[in-house]
């Protein structure tokens, strides 16, 4: 009988608490990492936060066009603050990574050879995206000086326009890096660029129609004797 | 500096040996007008300094429409001239193509190089589109460099009240403001230039920047005054010259014109804080009445310009105009359909000494600074065409000065700006 108690009972303990002698050192760990990442991660925030603000990161920010787009958010309060949490989330998650490791099972130490494969792709997705928006933001204003000192009528939209297809671009082009969404993406861009030249082409075509039949008939007219010249004098 | 100028040319001025004047005329497609421009150049040349040896150079940016045959075909018919005296030598004729960046000033690079090179005294460079130009130009903007020891004679012409608005709304009174020298028109296009000054020109750095295009005027003239060169200006009478290279938008050239001048802020900016005030430059030659062929300006046009700018540009303008600044160009724009339409000096003055911190601190893209200027400047100039279009050619001077005195008087809000680094943070409201 006893043994039979011992066997259903006790053994499963013993068990249970051989499993958690051999785990609990490397869950102590991950707690003791994961407590110091975030007390880590506060500091690095604060800080970062600190060295932004001192070398006017937000006056930086507000002339690529970057404070604009963070601050619409209402998440961030400002283009520093934004950065400083970039910095303190990506101490946490190499803080996790590091925990995870820490615990030395097969799957964990997969998940975080797999993360760093995918690292350079998120870097130069991210890197394309930065590019993008300084880009478009400043083929953006140059259309629209163009255009308005040309005094074309809808040089705000025509700005706006070449803004938003060239972040368009950079954004299916970041999303193809990281590999998500590729031929859905690439058919949906392809669909909205051509879209957009055939609108042109349209509005264009509408609006010129007449300067066009004037110029063919002027090409025409001029191969005609001009009866004018006989005024010309007075 | 010789490796300016192609063998071949060095071979036809190693023929001609040293030289006390080097006449250069830059051109480009200007085959209608630089016979002339030469003709009165030689006749120049031949009447009054026919005891010097001079050389005329034509610099060339690959015309294509007969400007080479045309200089050098250009007949002078001394017998009508009435000379009492001729020329020692005959006066050699050269037209080559220079090097660099295509435009006006790596046409005058290379006419520098040639005084350098046949270390020639004087220096005279001329437009190629003048059609008002006589011989005795060339006395009026050479004799003071050769008898009077001055380094840069800048022409002193009569324009129609609507000629030249780049020069009276922004660049003379920012010259004199900065500098302390009234040269009446520093981007005139004809200068009398001593040899020295011609090798200092030289020694710059700045022949891959807009100063080789449209901005070598004001550089030349601002180098002379700020380096300390002895300035004068010489009474021309009308400039008339053939309307603009039609490629050469009003965009593009006020790019290059006021860039450089600002460009030139930064080079001189110990210079210019320290000169308040101004004074008189030595005026040459004989002042007389001239008629002026009138200048049709669509007035609307440009009004309407400036009702798209400050609407359509309101953003940008708020990243380096002073919130009282800013406020009263969108007002001012608000009032195009008003009657009468006026941009007031005060506001101008201040828009414009903004423009130019913000160019300094690159605020923004320069180029894009530069071009949001060109609305704004169309309705300044729409605001001057409305307030003196009954107005006599004295009373227009008259009025340019008073422009000039506020630009004078406001000279300290420049320098604050420029010396804080404070522009859109500092508030100017109700200064206005």
């Amino acid at each position: 009988m006893q043994g039979l108690f011992d066997r259903a009972f006790i053994e499963p303990f013993h068990r249970l608490a051989e499993q958690l002698k051999q785990v609990l050192p490397g869950v102590m760990t991950v707690v003791v990492i994961l407590v110091a990442g975030s007390i880590l991660a506060y500091l690095v925030r604060q800080t970062t936060y600190g060295l932004l603000r001192m070398v006017h990161f937000d006056k930086l920010a507000a002339r690529t066009g970057w404070s604009d787009v963070v601050e619409r958010t209402r998440i961030f309060r400002s283009a520093s603050d934004f950065g400083a949490r970039v910095a303190q989330g990506t101490v946490w998650l190499l803080i996790v990574l590091f925990a995870l490791s820490a615990i030395g099972s097969p799957l964990t130490e997969d998940l975080v050879v797999r993360f760093f494969r995918f690292v350079p792709d998120l870097l130069t997705a991210i890197l394309v995206l930065l590019l993008g928006s300084v880009v478009s933001k400043f083929l953006a204003r140059s259309t629209l000086l163009a255009a308005v000192n040309a005094q074309w009528g809808g040089a705000r939209l025509l700005s706006g326009g070449v803004r938003i297809l060239v972040m368009s671009l950079a954004v299916v082009i970041a999303l193809e890096q990281i590999r998500i969404g590729r031929t859905a993406l690439l058919a949906s861009f392809a669909i909205l660029f051509a879209g957009i030249v055939l609108a042109v082409a349209i509005s264009f075509g509408l609006a010129g129609r007449d300067l066009a039949r004037e110029w063919l008939e002027r090409r025409i007219r001029t191969k005609e004797p001009q009866d004018e010249e006989v005024f010309r004098h007075l | 500096m010789d490796n300016l100028l192609p063998s071949e040319l060095l071979a036809r001025l190693k023929e001609t040996g040293e030289v006390d004047i080097v006449a250069g005329i830059p051109s480009y497609n200007n085959a209608r007008t630089i016979g002339h421009v030469v003709r009165a150049v030689a006749a120049g040349l031949g009447k009054y300094f026919p005891g010097r040896k001079a050389l005329i150079v034509n610099s060339d940016g690959g015309s294509k429409d007969g400007t080479h045959e045309a200089v050098l075909n250009a007949e002078v018919d001394h017998n009508a001239l009435l000379q009492v005296s001729h020329p020692i030598s005959p006066i050699r004729r050269i037209t080559t193509a220079y090097t660099g960046i295509p435009g006006k000033g790596s046409a005058f690079r290379t006419i520098f190089a040639v005084a350098k090179h046949l270390q020639a005294k004087a220096c005279l460079v001329v437009d190629s589109d003048l059609r008002s130009i006589a011989p005795q130009w060339v006395e009026l903007l050479v004799r003071p460099v050769l008898d009077r020891e001055f380094d840069f004679i800048a022409p002193y012409y009569l324009r129609h009240k609507y000629d030249g608005t780049i020069t009276n709304s922004i660049i003379y009174p920012m010259t004199r403001a900065m500098l302390g020298q009234r040269v009446r028109q520093p981007i005139g296009g004809d200068f009398g230039i001593s040899g020295k000054l011609a090798a200092r020109y030289l020694e710059k750095d700045v022949w891959e920047t807009d100063v080789a295009r449209f901005g070598v005027d004001i550089w030349m003239t601002l180098t002379a005054i700020a380096e300390g060169f002895r300035v004068g200006q010489s009474y021309l009478g009308a400039k008339l010259h053939d309307a603009k290279d039609p490629g050469a938008d009003l965009t593009s050239m006020f790019r290059q014109v006021v860039g450089s001048l600002f460009g030139l802020m930064e080079t001189y900016e110990d210079t210019w804080q320290k000169i308040a005030g101004s004074e008189a430059v030595p005026m040459f030659g004989f002042p007389f009445e001239v008629g002026l062929e009138p200048i049709a300006v669509n007035v609307e046009r440009m009004k309407q310009a400036f009702a798209q700018g400050t609407q359509d540009l309101r953003e940008i303008y708020a990243e380096f105009l002073s919130p009282g600044t800013l406020d009263a160009v969108a007002a001012c724009g608000h009032s195009v359909e008003s009657e009468p339409f006026h941009l007031p000096d005060l506001l101008w003055v201040h828009t414009v000494y903004e423009f130019a911190a913000a160019y300094h601190r690159r605020t923004i893209a320069r180029d894009h600074l530069l071009q949001s200027l060109v609305p704004l400047y169309l309705g300044r100039t729409a605001s001057f065409v409305l307030e003196v279009q009954e107005s006599t050619a004295l009373q227009v001077e008259e009025r340019i000065e008073k422009l000039c005195e506020v630009f004078e008087k406001e000279k300290g809000h420049l320098t604050a700006l420029w010396q804080t680094g404070a522009g859109k943070e500092k508030s100017h409201a109700g200064t206005l």
